[in-house]
């Protein structure tokens, strides 16, 4: 592994240069957030609280250390954090029906020898782990689709806002495809040997959609799709507000 | 405009409808289920572990009715106990839906919750957001579409041959899914060899390059016999899965380069070579920061539940990470091996290809 980190840093180095410096330090920042923000809820920190002003702070880095332009950076941000809440409202009672906290059946073998009783309240957690999966597809977009549309604004000042929302959506529409191509592949990645454990469990169809670690898959990626696919209208009212005022101001 | 609202309000409407229908589709199981209607708290005590975790133990006596097999209408009462920290057990709410099952004569008990009404319900979601706004739904829904079935094939074959073809299965669906994927994106055009292109040669060159150097290392420290599930055999799983990560992520990179070159090209069409690779890397780099951290969201949030098992079971921070996040961590540096790689490579490939394009 130490191999590995070696050959990445010196790869980033040599094809990014000295912003790869930088980029390293938003990665360790956000390590140590995640970090910061385990030790915490171990400690009986209120886990949704906790996860709010980690998750602020990952945005801040992700956003403010990725992007030089001031403008974009600011959009971005305001668009990222509103997503987040949306995701937020939106995973509540998704999770408090779907009750998929905790582990699974399949689990089983890696829980012997523990405690369960841990005192960490596992249908918080569920939410917070959504939360903290969709904070990288969301800053990523809201940060593409800004930059889309403001070189697009820049260009022609002119635009009215139902021209700059048509202008966020054919941006949008290949971002989101990106995005959703992102999400599904990682759904594979995690859900292959879920399937094939299943299977040798001998799990029917109505086992496998009612099972609670497949429907914490779906439910993550369905959340995080539902991010990206609103970051597109929240980012073009953002931006052709900003617009108006710049025009206000001439 | 008329139309459009029609559309939504057909949307809706199915959502709805489909929703209901496997909310109330029992009567299509063997297994008995129980519909929720009453619970109440019988019971609270507090419990301390050995690690000074403090937790209750609560029994709830749960009241509902049967909904199908011949004793249907049957009213059933049954006592759940649960932790209140919910890791593996279940606090049951009314309006729920359960699968119960006998044990030792007319005694039940509560087995796992009916959740495919919930799954229907967040689909639909996201069908009813994707037709409120003007998106290219067709192309989506179908990328969706064919990557779904071919993921099904992948894993078909796969319990059929018992993994024993995971790694090349993984490669060959890999490589199918990146070309659907550019093809309905990009259409049959060039854009999209020289975006496939770029993604097989910078993926193959990022896991060569680290399977090589996590030899070299002996492997030693990673703990592949981590790997969900326990399938077999562990660095082929963990090879696979870094495959289908990092292959959406690496997709949308040599997208972006490759199309931002071309568009230069169509801008200035005397432009050199060089200036494309050189532009193609300045773009590059503003990409790999975001799109690692991406994956590194992804690799931590899945990991969780086990992190905070470990870690209020006494364990130091630092056995927790390497029992937990070696694996993933391994995964994700390999995966950004791949996505530094992708800049130079796709700016190579794209610059010769475009430069040499009559305009």
């Amino acid at each position: 592994m130490l191999y590995l980190l070696i050959a990445f840093v010196i790869l980033l180095l040599l094809v990014t240069g000295t912003r790869g410096l930088s980029l390293l330090l938003g990665l360790g920042i956000n390590v140590i957030a995640v970090i910061a923000l385990l030790i915490l809820i171990a400690d009986g920190f209120n886990v949704l609280i906790t996860t709010a002003i980690i998750a602020v702070i990952i945005l801040v880095v992700a956003i403010y250390m990725n992007v030089e332009n001031s403008s974009t950076a600011n959009i971005s941000f305001k668009t990222s954090l509103m997503i987040t809440f949306v995701i937020l409202l939106i995973t509540m009672p998704l999770l408090y029906w779907a009750s998929t906290q905790g582990m699974g059946v399949e689990d089983q073998e890696e829980l012997e020898g523990f405690s369960l009783a841990a005192g960490v309240s596992f249908p918080q957690l569920a939410i917070a782990t959504i939360i903290i999966n969709s904070l990288g597809v969301i800053s990523e977009t809201s940060v593409a689709i800004t930059s889309g549309l403001n070189e697009i604004v820049l260009n022609k000042p002119t635009l009215t806002s139902k021209e700059i929302y048509g202008d966020g959506f054919s941006v949008g529409n290949k971002i989101l495809s990106t995005q959703t191509n992102t999400l599904l592949f990682n759904f594979f990645a995690t859900t292959f040997p879920l399937f094939f454990l299943m299977n040798s469990i001998h799990f029917n169809f109505g086992d496998i959609i009612n099972d609670k670690i497949f429907v914490t898959e779906v439910l993550t990626t369905v959340i995080c799709t539902i991010g990206v696919i609103l970051t597109v209208p929240i980012t073009a009212w953002l931006v052709s507000r900003e617009n108006q005022k710049k025009s206000a101001a001439k | 405009m008329k139309t459009r609202r029609f559309q939504v309000l057909l949307a809706i409407l199915l959502v709805i409808v489909a929703t209901a229908v496997t909310y109330f589709d029992a009567f299509m199981y063997k297994q008995p289920i129980m519909q929720v209607e009453q619970v109440s708290q019988i019971s609270k005590t507090k419990s301390t572990d050995e690690y000074k975790n403090t937790d209750y133990s609560i029994v709830q006596k749960v009241q509902g009715k049967l909904l199908n097999t011949k004793d249907k209408g049957k009213k059933i009462t049954i006592n759940n106990t649960y932790y209140q920290s919910q890791l593996t057990d279940e606090k049951y709410k009314p309006l729920e839906q359960v699968f119960i099952s006998k044990s030792n004569g007319s005694h039940y008990i509560i087995q796992s919750t009916k959740r495919d009404a919930v799954v229907v319900f967040a689909i639909g979601l996201v069908i009813i957001l994707l037709f409120c706004m003007k998106f290219a739904r067709g192309k989506l829904l179908s990328s969706v579409g064919v990557n779904l079935i071919i993921f099904y094939i992948f894993m078909q074959i796969l319990i059929k041959s018992k993994n024993a073809l995971l790694v090349p299965m993984t490669i060959l669906t890999a490589v199918i899914i990146a070309a659907v994927a550019l093809i309905i994106i990009l259409g049959p055009s060039q854009d999209a060899l020289m975006a496939f292109l770029s993604t097989l040669i910078a993926t193959t060159v990022a896991l060569s390059l680290s399977v090589l150097l996590l030899k070299l290392s002996n492997d030693s420290s990673i703990h592949f016999e981590m790997t969900e599930y326990d399938l077999q055999p562990y660095f082929g799983v963990f090879i696979s899965q870094v495959i289908f990560s990092v292959l959406g992520v690496i997709l949308d990179e040599t997208m972006d380069i490759s199309s931002s070159l071309i568009e230069m090209k169509s801008e200035v069409p005397d432009v050199k070579v060089g200036a494309l690779f050189k532009s193609g890397i300045a773009i590059g780099r503003e990409l790999v920061g975001p799109l690692i951290n991406i994956l590194l969201f992804i690799v931590i949030a899945e990991n969780l539940n086990l992190v905070m098992l470990y870690l209020t079971n006494g364990n130091s921070v630092g056995y927790t990470l390497d029992m937990t996040l070696s694996l993933g961590v391994t995964q994700l540096l390999i995966s950004a091996i791949g996505i530094v790689l992708t800049v130079p490579v796709t700016s190579y490939i794209a610059s010769r290809m475009v430069a040499r394009r009559a305009s």
